[in-house]
């Protein structure tokens, strides 16, 4: 049952709806305000949750842009940060949300739209050797095929964790969770002072910049 | 549509008459042009001298250097004549100049192109009503329909042709709606794209007259067609008792046309809904807190600079519960093995049995007693045969019978019983010693 309050924090766990939201959030997942009930839920909870998941050492967020999510600050709940693959797909994805050109299709795109992007933007070279981080001196057929599968293997973890929704094999549906690619740059200060004060929020890690990669081979052993 | 339409057979004879249509912008314009001088003039025809006229006029404003029209008319003419978008309706042949007439099709191509009947609120009210007022008519004659001819006159006709069509105007123009939704629905990505923040007002006004517009046309679809099915049921109803199955099937066609026609309305809500909250969290969130449209700037260059300034978000990552199994202690499972015997049997020694000469011997034994037929020598032999073999045994009897001398075969033999359900053709066996 969902209700506009809870007075007690033993009416929100005795709710039926607790144990699917809190598992949904201890695993990382975004519950936006297209999610009806879950949302609901949390917002009539929320007041008493936050305290509660304090005890965890996690935060649970409200987003002004309607989607709560976890962020452990210690090491009482497992933790872990997004991947390469993950956050390069995400801010390109956050990209077409914010893009009007969406709004036709109430934000539905093609994956392959998204990938064509992210090679504009990134550079196809750069892109390759990003997403094959452990492999020097491959055969560029291979490094490729790797760089899809690992892209593919990112668009299944954003959705899993909220950020979007695969309607099939081909179209992606944008959420609003996808936002916070775009924390670090929504406010005018300087995007690393902007990082640095999310860093200290949890909200993001800090990543030391990879090595220089080697080209890949025009051909050659895999 | 006609339920005994085949489309395998329509596919099928399509694809053998190569049919297909193909056509250029100018083709479109000459149609087109034609059309609004047909409305214009109150023509039903065009002498082909007009044809030519209206094309170079075509051919003026699409491609004013064009070089011999008159040759490019006569050739566009001859590509609409085959593809049926032309027709000569005068029948005078080589006698003199043709009179032409556009087509069906061609006025439906004309029509998708300019029509602009779309679904309003006033056009389904009257669409409705007549329709209603149609049905009313309709009931009334099927109450007094007295034998199959009045069924047809009154009901199955007006039911295919006259309701049917105005419930296909209101499903073509709820085509001219739906064509007009998407519309919008890019001129509301378009006032975005160019006027950002400004757009937000004309957005919103688009957005909430399109969803008026939806409401409305869905309040008189679900009230009307309540009424529109109630008429049809009693159609129906009528039609059974008479029994007259075809009035029954057209309403039944009919009363199939409304659902899909009133489906549509809450279909189309339902989706425009969804669209118009996505616009709303858009103009909200996106737009009215990045009036400049900085952010999509600023997050192309955080993302082109990502690879030299990585940073990553964070996220809970609890592992699921793990749930131990009961304990199970593994039972020691013995090795498949059998049981070890000598692989070198001694041989036993076992009389010889051989059925068949045994069987052979009984044979003659009867013979040499004196039997004096074939059938006295099986019904004595055969009951000593396992039922199953007795069939067998017979021929094998027979066999042994017919080596002895004394057999005899008549022209036309008797069929005699012998044991169980077996006949057989007769031998006699004459009064002399057998050969063995």
């Amino acid at each position: 049952m969902i209700d506009h309050g809870y007075e007690r924090l033993e009416d929100v766990i005795q709710d039926s709806i607790f144990p699917e939201v809190d598992l949904a959030l201890r695993a990382g997942q975004h519950v936006d305000s297209e999610d009806t009930d879950r949302y609901a839920f949390l917002v009539a909870a929320q007041r008493l949750l936050e305290p509660l998941y304090l005890r965890y050492g996690a935060d649970l967020i409200h987003s002004p842009d309607r989607f709560f999510f976890l962020v452990p600050r210690g090491d009482r709940l497992g933790r872990r940060h997004l991947s390469t693959g993950e956050m390069l797909l995400g801010q390109v994805l956050a990209l077409m949300y914010l893009d009007p050109a969406t709004v036709q299709a109430a934000g539905v795109i093609s994956r392959a739209q998204a990938m064509e992007l992210l090679a504009n933007l990134v550079g196809e070279q750069r892109l390759v050797a990003a997403l094959n981080p452990r492999r020097r001196r491959r055969h560029e057929h291979v490094s490729q095929e790797l760089a899809r599968q690992e892209l593919d293997r990112a668009l299944r973890s954003l959705a899993a964790l909220g950020f979007i929704e695969l309607l099939d094999d081909e179209k992606v549906r944008l959420r609003s969770p996808l936002m916070r690619f775009a924390e670090p740059v929504r406010g005018l200060a300087d995007p690393s002072a902007a990082l640095q004060r999310l860093a200290r929020r949890g909200l993001v890690d800090l990543l030391e910049p990879g090595p220089s990669e080697e080209p890949p081979e025009e051909g050659g052993e895999g | 549509m006609d339920r005994a339409f085949d489309l395998h057979r329509t596919i099928a004879s399509l694809h053998q008459a190569r049919v297909s249509l193909a056509l250029e912008t100018a083709d479109l314009c000459f149609l087109i042009s034609l059309r609004e001088r047909a409305d214009r003039l109150s023509l039903a025809s065009f002498e082909e001298d007009a044809l030519v006229d209206v094309f170079m006029q075509v051919c003026e404003l699409t491609d004013p250097g064009a070089e011999n029209p008159r040759k490019r008319a006569t050739h566009a003419i001859q590509r609409l004549r085959e593809q049926r978008l032309l027709a000569r309706v005068d029948g005078a042949g080589l006698i003199r100049a043709g009179e032409y007439s556009l087509t069906r099709l061609a006025t439906a191509v004309v029509d998708f192109y300019l029509a602009d009947d779309a679904l309003t609120r006033d056009s389904l009210t009257v669409l409705t009503k007549t329709l209603l007022s149609q049905l009313a008519d309709i009931k009334a004659s099927a109450s007094r329909a007295r034998d199959d001819a009045d069924w047809r006159r009154a009901v199955v006709e007006p039911l295919r042709v006259t309701v049917a069509d105005l419930v296909s105007g209101i499903e073509r123009r709820q085509r001219g709606l739906d064509t007009q939704q998407e519309e919008v629905r890019g001129r509301i990505a378009t006032l975005l794209q160019s006027d950002w923040f400004g757009a937000v007002g004309d957005c919103e006004a688009l957005l909430e007259q399109t969803s008026t517009t939806l409401r409305e046309l869905n309040e008189v679809l679900l009230q009307d067609a309540v009424h529109l099915q109630a008429l049809l049921q009693d159609i129906e109803q009528l039609a059974a008792d008479f029994p007259h199955a075809p009035a029954e099937q057209a309403a039944q066609r009919v009363a199939e046309h409304v659902d899909r026609v009133s489906a549509w309305g809450s279909d189309r809500l339902r989706a425009w809904s969804d669209y118009y909250q996505y616009v709303h969290r858009y103009l909200r969130d996106v737009v009215r807190l990045d009036p400049d449209r900085a952010v999509s700037q600023r997050l192309r260059d955080q993302l082109a600079s990502w690879l030299d300034r990585p940073f990553a978000l964070g996220l809970a990552h609890a592992p699921s519960i793990r749930l131990l199994r009961e304990v199970d202690a593994r039972a020691e499972r013995p090795p498949v093995t059998r049981p070890r015997r000598d692989l070198e049997a001694p041989l036993e020694h076992v009389a010889p049995h051989d059925a068949r000469a045994a069987l052979q011997e009984r044979v003659l034994a009867c013979l040499r007693s004196g039997v004096t037929s074939l059938s006295a020598v099986v019904s004595r032999v055969l009951p000593e045969v396992p039922e199953r073999d007795r069939y067998r045994a017979a021929g094998s009897v027979t066999a042994t019978v017919g080596r002895d001398p004394r057999a005899r075969s008549a022209v036309v033999r008797p069929w005699v019983q012998v044991a169980g359900d077996l006949q057989l053709e007769d031998w006699s066996l004459d009064d002399q010693e057998p050969s063995r």
